[in-house]
This record gives C-alpha cells, structure tokens and sequence, in this order.
C-alpha cells in the first residue's frame, strides 16, 4: 500500500517548481537522518561497553632507610623489627623468635607492641610485593606513626 | 499529526530529537578521548589491595616508576621495559629539579613481582637522597 507521503516524495521533483502552496513542502523531509542515528547509538554502545574505569589508587608511604641505617641511637629505643621473608618455602613475617603466616595474626601481635619506638620492616628478595606492603599496611592500621622500610641486603 | 485541508498532508514530529543527537554526539567524543588518554598514561598492574593512608590533596606526581610482575620495569608506557642503571639516571634527573620531594615519586608495583627489583629501586631512592617513598595501592 502507498502511503500519501510516498506519492509526495516521488512526485516532490516535478512539483518544485509549480505553485507556492506546494513548495512549502520542500521542507518537510529533505534529509532522512534515522541511519545516522542508528550508526551513532551503535557507537556509543561500543564506547560504553568497551571502556574500563580504573579503581581508585591510593598511597603507603613509610620512611626508607637502607640496612646499615637500622639501629641508629638518635633514641634510646630500638625500633621493633619484622622481617618479611620465606620461611619453609612459605612466606612468613619474623618477629623476634616467632613466625607468623597470617596478616590477622601479625596485626593482633603488633597492636600490642608499643608505638613510639616505631617499626622497621625488614623485607628480603624473595617475598611477593603484596605480602611486604601488608605489612607497612597492618602497621599504619595498629597506629604506628613511624614506619620504616628497609629492603634487606643479602 | 496535523490534517491540512483534504489534498494535502502534513507531517510534524512529535519530539524534537535535535537536542539528543547533540548529548549523544558529546558522549561519544568524551569516552573516544577518554580510552585513548587512559590507555596511553596508564600502565595495568594488580596494585597491592590495600586502604593506603587515605591522604587528602595528593601532590603533583612528577616520576611513576611501575614494577611489573615479571620484575621488569616502565615509567614511560611508550618506551617499554628499562634497566635498573637507567633508573638510576631517571631518578637522579628527578632529584636535581627543584622542589622535587619523595612525595613526588610514586611507586606502582604488581602485588604478584618479587620484592628483590622493588628493593633494589627503593636502595637507589636512597641513594639519592629520600628519605620516605610513596608506594601505590588499590583501595578494595
């Protein structure tokens, strides 16, 4: 079935030029825009779909101090030390004589430790870098106000 | 629709789409540009998940040094992995423009990489100097 708008499109051509009346239909439909339309939505969900929002970074930062700085006596304290290490293969945190493997069991002990002193956390070569970062986290989250970084010399 | 006389027919849109097809045109241009810097400045690590320190008004980030999990090293994501020896160059260059404090250094280490190259770039931090060292994490 032909609609009355399809008879007008095919006859536009021939009836520009003919009356006034008529060629206030000019403007009308000059240019069909639904393809691009179209085109443009597909874009834009190509966009949405394939962009990647990175999260939200954030610092740690504890003091550095490499390993022949450690047991400076500019206090009377000595900073209680956590070595991060492999212990049986497994990574483990060291303080004094005990091995700890569990970052809830590390926080537990350090919250009891005192603070003004600080902390040092010793790391060795051989640890993965979230296992050591735990450590300078755990610290901050148990108070501590100076936390040292000193990567190991093997 | 609007019926003109008996002869004639005309068609009036009910909804203006001029305006949408602008919005649309503008979202469109935004995530073009926004993919293309974000691929450009960002190098994909699995930073440690962390809280970090929860600073407020972080300053200017003046050197990234990125530690991969294969324990190789970028800071700039166009020129690829670099050595410990050029790290050492950087991060002397870094030190010598005024104002620059160990605030200004970050570093963006794979939770996964070994801490031994994490270590070694931490003892040239030292060496130049700082005293502190920033240390990127994720918030989880």
């Amino acid at each position: 079935m032909v609609c009355r708008q399809q008879i007008l499109q095919r006859n536009l051509p021939d009836m520009l030029f003919t009356n006034m009346q008529k060629r206030r239909l000019l403007n009308k439909t000059a240019l069909n825009l639904s393809s691009m339309i179209d085109v443009t939505f597909l874009l834009l969900i190509y966009f949405i779909a394939t962009t990647v929002f990175t999260p939200s970074e954030d610092m740690l930062s504890p003091a550095l101090k490499v390993e022949e700085g450690v047991t400076s006596q500019e206090q009377n304290f000595e900073p209680q030390i956590v070595t991060v290490t492999l212990y049986e293969a497994k990574p483990a945190y060291l303080l004094g004589e005990q091995v700890i493997h569990d970052r809830k069991q590390l926080a537990a002990i350090i919250s009891r430790l005192p603070h003004a002193p600080g902390i040092i956390i010793r790391v060795e070569n051989n640890v993965p870098i979230g296992f050591a970062i735990a450590a300078v986290q755990e610290s901050r989250n148990a108070g501590f106000e100076r936390v040292t970084y000193v990567p190991a010399s093997d | 629709m609007v019926f003109k006389g008996s002869n004639s027919r005309v068609i009036i849109p009910i909804v203006d789409m001029t305006p949408m097809i602008d919005i649309v045109f503008l979202l469109i241009i935004f995530f073009m540009v926004a993919a293309q810097f974000a691929q450009q400045a960002h190098v994909n690590l699995d930073l440690p998940n962390e809280v970090g320190e929860q600073k407020e008004g972080k300053t200017k980030n003046t050197l990234v040094i990125n530690i991969l999990d294969n324990g190789s090293i970028v800071v700039d994501n166009s020129q690829g992995a670099i050595s410990i020896e050029d790290i050492d160059d950087i991060v002397g260059e870094a030190v010598n423009i005024e104002g620059v404090l160990w605030k200004n250094i970050t570093i963006r280490a794979d939770e996964n990489a070994q801490t031994g190259v994490l270590n070694e770039v931490l003892v040239i931090l030292s060496k130049h100097g700082l005293s502190a060292t920033n240390i990127a994490t994720e918030s989880p």
